[in-house]
């Protein structure tokens, strides 16, 4: 694959570039105003455009999870009714999986961090960039409009025959969807074009850092599944205009067509989720272990197996669905295939620490809460995918606490671990470690009491999206209630902290962390190009035994822009000048 | 076209800042489109997949229903496109060529056989819509006997339809394109954004090549 | 790098011709009555040459780096897993679609 360099014909020279501490020019307080923002095309102030959008939506999901476990205090009705309740959880799903979790770390963190890992000053599309984001926006309001419209019962899966038929206003919130998946495509295809043909000189393959290897695959599972949701949902709300019938079953369709559509996106787009958390954690184990990652490989190609994987086990979210045998039983076999690459991550990992000279910061404590809550998630999804367990424990509360395990145990744990990580890059601040280690403890302990319960209530029959239920599940369900307050608790406190460093926190230097990789060579804001020189690369991301300056070297030449008359070769000797 | 080829091999106004020469540029958009066009092989994907499924059920139904569907209209229709592909062809040579004129005419040629395809599938929607074979729930036609001859003409009128879709998008881009190239922002180093439509524009036609045979082409 | 190929005229329009000629066979071969699999084997058939010709010499993948032919690939196999894990499903149901 070609990189940026060219022939390697006469020899450059290379000189080391020390970042600058505490700039006073950085791209947040260069071109500012609100109109430089919105129409930006730099990649870290639409990332942080992202973030600011990712967080309001994560509060209004929150929020109504807080009110859905409220509801379910008392067995019967508590407050509300039980159309609203039905309501309700079909927008705290709907909100956290499409506005939250598939944007979180890919569109929110990776826009930020990935150019300036891959040494370059852009993405390779910095408009069709910008467009995505407001694309992300326009889907955002469609979807709002379904709310303040109506609202939507049929759960996020949006299963026909239901969401053909149904009141409230389905096509609003399908089209918001299906505008959204144009926003995921898109950054799909400008971070697979990024990462092909814009690394500085020097950055392989094989020294390309694990998280981009991470959102390389996610990128390719955007690409290759949104568009089928695309199709079904587009399919979906031609249902509701024109009545099809290709997956009514009153006009002559099968609706279980429509689950195999929609799970051929939905089921990657899990894996969409959590594969760009573990790029997070694997750089965020090797930083605070200072020690080079167990396994490179093992690791980036697991994150391609996963997401290639991915795409054979959709049909375990069908086993009671009406499917054939056959077909139950191939996708009961190929599930258990995905357990494989997982697990080769996590002892990866768990053998980078070993050994290591462990700091415990708050990435890292929230990497380790990680690593619990997703094995407990993983395991159980092993137990789900057995067919016959799966008939007994199918959409009960069993299954909730699995994907939540998986998705806010694992996933939000990553993406908070990133963002206390990259924090002091994106604003120059730090945060106050004790409060942050403080409410991660707050959120560890909420958590597991919210969902641990769930577990066995589920296995002990409770159904999930039931508005009643019987009395022996009272003193559970209380308790997960108590706990979804507790992780309500810690979120408030995380808002304050991070709130408090932004405007008064203490200046953070250019690499706080001590880490290796590229984008902590760059001052803290980073400039408003990333990088005034071309970064040239010697060393793996991760080479903790070799001195910083090795890691801070550029061509010499000033004259790094368009078309310089001289050709590239990494090879030189290292000549350190600063 | 009367710059000589050493101010045109010169010409960097085009470079973005964030790449380093008009090649690696060149190389990252048309890989971002071919990537693009991925998503779109999969967009359509869904709907053949649907096709196939029915069609694996019900195949009598497909050998009766097409039936319906004018095969001389789809022979023609397929042959305007595939006349389109290769105008399409001719203009990016003419761009590489430095020809700005024959760029803009070989671009008009294509949208002309654009709006012809788009004008034949009009009679063809209209006369079937006429007779009742209308989509779905709105099926009135009783002129088959199968009871599932709504769902092949819904299928029909997804995949015709969102294929007629993407022909209009072509025509809206390679009307934009006339436009830059008359502003004469095309020359033989920079010329991706005909490059790129191309490949979208041939695209559409392998989507036709496969969508004709499958619907007008089943006894 | 090889995305500059500059096709000339003549092969371009015989590529053309040669796409018109394949889809007059496509249209022929319906005048003959072929047996039920085969015909649409057939006309599959023709309709990937043709395909294929238009991918690797209107869209210059012929040229062009692999890794675009690789995307290509990858965009087809990943459509026949979709129908073909599908139709694992509904092709051994034992009741196609469930009356209700």
């Amino acid at each position: 694959m070609a990189t940026s360099e060219a022939k390697p014909t006469n020899k450059i020279q290379v000189r080391r570039y020390k970042p600058e501490e505490y700039p006073e020019k950085h791209y947040l307080n260069e071109e500012t105003g609100i109109w430089a923002w919105m129409t930006t095309v730099d990649h870290k102030k639409i990332g942080l455009m992202y973030l600011a959008s990712l967080a309001f939506f994560f509060f209004v999901g929150g929020m109504l999870a807080l009110v859905l476990r409220t509801e379910l205090l008392t067995p019967a009705r508590s407050f509300m009714d039980a159309d609203v309740y039905n309501q309700i959880f079909t927008l705290h799903g709907a909100i956290m999986v499409f506005f939250f979790l598939v944007p979180s770390v890919p569109a929110a963190l990776g826009n930020f961090i990935l150019p300036l890992q891959l040494g370059c000053k852009d993405v390779a599309f910095p408009r069709v960039n910008l467009a995505s984001f407001y694309i992300y926006v326009i889907g955002a309001v469609f979807t709002l409009i379904a709310i303040l419209t109506g609202g939507v019962d049929t759960g996020w899966t949006f299963y026909t025959p239901y969401s053909a038929t149904t009141g409230g206003n389905v096509m609003m919130m399908t089209l918001g969807i299906f505008i959204l998946g144009f926003s995921s495509i898109l950054t799909g295809v400008n971070f697979i074009t990024t990462i092909h043909k814009l690394r500085a000189p020097g950055m392989t393959w094989n020294k390309l850092p694990l998280n981009m290897w991470a959102l390389y695959a996610t990128s390719i599972i955007q690409v290759l599944a949104t568009p089928v949701l695309a199709i079904t949902l587009l399919l979906l709300t031609m249902e509701r205009v024109l009545s099809i019938g290709i997956f009514d079953p009153a006009l002559g369709g099968d609706p279980v067509l429509y689950q195999h559509f929609f799970w051929f996106y939905s089921h990657p787009a899990v894996y969409i989720m959590i594969v760009p958390g573990f790029g997070v954690i694997s750089e965020v184990i090797s930083t605070f272990s200072r020690k080079i990652i167990f396994g490179y490989w093992a690791i980036a190609i697991s994150s391609l197996a996963i997401a290639f994987i991915g795409f054979l086990v959709w049909g375990h979210h069908m086993f009671t669905a009406g499917q054939s045998s056959l077909a139950n039983m191939v996708f009961s076999f190929l599930t258990f295939l995905v357990g494989i690459p997982t697990g080769i991550k996590i002892f990866n990992w768990v053998a980078t620490m070993y050994r290591g000279s462990i700091d415990m910061k708050t990435p890292m404590l929230y990497a380790q809460i990680f690593l619990f809550q997703f094995m407990i998630g993983g395991f159980t999804g092993i137990m789900l995918g057995a067919l016959a367990v799966d008939i007994h424990l199918h959409d009960t509360y069993y299954v909730v606490a699995h994907f939540h395990y998986v998705m806010m145990g694992g996933m939000v744990m990553a993406f908070l671990a990133g963002l206390h990580y990259w924090w002091p890059k994106m604003f120059g601040k730090m945060y106050s470690e004790k409060w942050a280690k403080f409410s991660a403890i707050i959120i560890f302990i909420g958590f597991n009491m919210t969902f641990l319960p769930q577990f066995v209530m589920g296995s002990q029959g409770m159904p999930r999206r039931y508005f009643n239920y019987i009395d022996q599940f009272q003193s559970f369900h209380q308790f997960s209630t108590i706990g979804s307050y507790i992780i309500g608790i810690g979120f408030f406190i995380m808002f304050g902290y991070l709130l408090y460093s932004f405007f008064r926190g203490e200046k953070a230097a250019a690499n706080p962390w001590g880490s290796r990789a590229l984008e902590w060579q760059v001052s803290s804001p980073p400039p408003l190009h990333n990088f005034e020189h071309t970064p040239v690369i010697i060393n793996g991301p991760y080479d903790y035994h070799k001195p910083m300056s090795e890691f801070q070297l550029g061509i010499a030449s000033k004259h790094n822009g368009h078309h310089a008359g001289e050709k590239v070769d990494i090879s030189t000797t290292v000549k350190d000048k600063a | 076209m009367a710059q000589t080829s050493v101010d045109i091999e010169h010409k960097t106004d085009h470079i973005q800042h964030h790449f380093v020469d008009s090649d690696q540029q060149f190389e990252s958009s048309k890989l971002g489109m071919w990537i693009f066009l991925v998503t779109e092989i999969l967009f359509f994907g869904g709907l053949f997949a649907a096709y196939i499924v029915y069609r694996a059920w019900y195949p009598e139904l497909y050998l009766e229903a097409s039936t319906e569907l004018n095969a001389f209209w789809g022979t023609v229709n397929t042959a305007v496109l595939i006349g389109s592909s290769l105008t399409v062809a001719m203009a990016i040579r003419s761009a590489q060529l430095n020809q700005i004129k024959g760029l803009i005419y070989n671009l008009y040629i294509t949208i002309g056989l654009a709006i012809i395809f788009m004008v034949i599938k009009f009679f063809e929607y209209a006369e079937k819509l006429e007779k009742g074979i209308a989509p779905g729930a709105y099926y009135t036609y009783d002129g088959l006997e199968h009871e599932k001859a709504n769902i092949f003409f819904s299928i029909y009128y997804m995949m015709t339809g969102l294929h007629g879709l993407h022909v209009v998008i072509g025509i809206g881009l390679m009307v934009w394109l006339v436009i830059k190239a008359k502003k004469k922002v095309f020359h033989s180093g920079y010329y991706t954004p005909v490059e790129i439509t191309g490949l979208y524009w041939h695209l559409v036609d392998v989507i036709w090549i496969f969508l004709f045979p499958l619907l007008y082409l089943i006894d | 790098m090889s995305g500059h190929h500059i096709s000339s005229a003549k092969f371009l329009w015989g590529i053309g011709t040669a796409l018109f000629i394949l889809t007059f066979i496509t249209v022929a071969v319906t005048w003959i009555n072929i047996p039920d699999p085969w015909n649409v084997v057939v006309a599959i058939f023709i309709a990937v040459v043709k395909a294929t010709i238009v991918a690797l010499f209107f869209m210059n993948l012929w040229w062009d780096s692999q890794f675009n032919v690789m995307l290509l690939i990858t965009s087809v196999v990943f459509f026949l897993l979709l129908v073909g894990i599908t139709l694992l499903d509904t092709l051994y149901r034992s009741d196609p679609i469930p009356s209700f």
